[in-house]
């Protein structure tokens, strides 16, 4: 029944956008993190990426989470002398994540997460509209 | 006066349906008749119960993975959506069907 594909569709929309908020919490979380040893690197930002997919059963395009990338921009540095992660000159490379841009995308995943939830809502009103002409 | 013979023949056809050697009542709502096509009511509603017993039971699996900690609550949520959704049209078809059974049990013979 094309009302239970739309639904299904929704709901893997839903898991793509949970996936996302996944990776940008690990981004958030691990924004203080530098590396374990001296000079090394730090936590470098991961962004999520989406792939359409052929869903067999459903005969539909449903979203996937696809590959994880890695942020390729530069490490910020600071000058920390005493800092244990910190290279023979003394400066420590930081995590290259930025919180107003990991709060963006925060807030983008709620509202497309919101999006398919609508979706759901909006197809779960049509199925017992359609039911209100059965009971008259 | 028409009106003894089709009080007759009208008792006669009721004596028919009744009657369990062709069948009686059951066969008329639950089988299909004679060289009709299509599904008969009976088989159309054995699907529907079918099938909302394996949604049901689709649901059930989803909420128990939950508990253990294994199901995602957004596949739990649709399945049991869909499983309202499946009980819903049942009852709907139960209570039209029932409605009609009354109609016909009121009306004046």
């Amino acid at each position: 029944m094309d009302f239970s594909k739309s639904m299904a569709i929704a709901a893997s929309g839903l898991h793509a956008q949970v996936g996302r908020m996944r990776v940008i919490s690990e981004n958030i979380a691990n924004s203080d993190s530098t590396a374990q040893t001296p000079g090394g690197d730090p936590y470098r930002r991961r962004i999520p990426t989406f792939v359409a997919q052929l869903d067999r059963s459903l005969d539909a395009q449903v979203v996937a989470l696809g590959p994880i990338r890695t942020d390729p921009t530069e490490f910020p540095v600071k000058h920390e002398p005493g800092h244990p992660a910190a290279d023979a000159a003394g400066n420590v490379k930081l995590s290259n994540v930025n919180a107003l841009v990991e709060m963006t995308d925060l807030r983008d995943a709620q509202r497309s997460y919101e999006a398919n939830l609508n979706v759901i809502g909006a197809t779960r009103r049509m199925i017992a509209r359609t039911l209100d002409i059965l009971r008259g | 006066m028409a009106t003894p013979v089709i009080a007759a023949n009208a008792y006669a056809q009721l004596a028919r349906i009744g009657d369990p050697a062709s069948g009686g009542l059951a066969k008329t709502i639950g089988d299909a008749p004679d060289g009709a096509t299509g599904p008969s009511f009976g088989d159309v509603l054995k699907n529907a119960l079918v099938s909302v017993e394996e949604a049901g039971r689709k649901s059930d699996a989803q909420s128990q993975g939950l508990a253990a900690g294994k199901a995602s609550l957004i596949d739990v949520a649709t399945a049991i959506s869909e499983t309202e959704t499946a009980v819903q049209a049942l009852v709907a078809v139960r209570d039209r069907v029932i409605t009609a059974y009354q109609q016909i049990l009121q009306m004046p013979i």
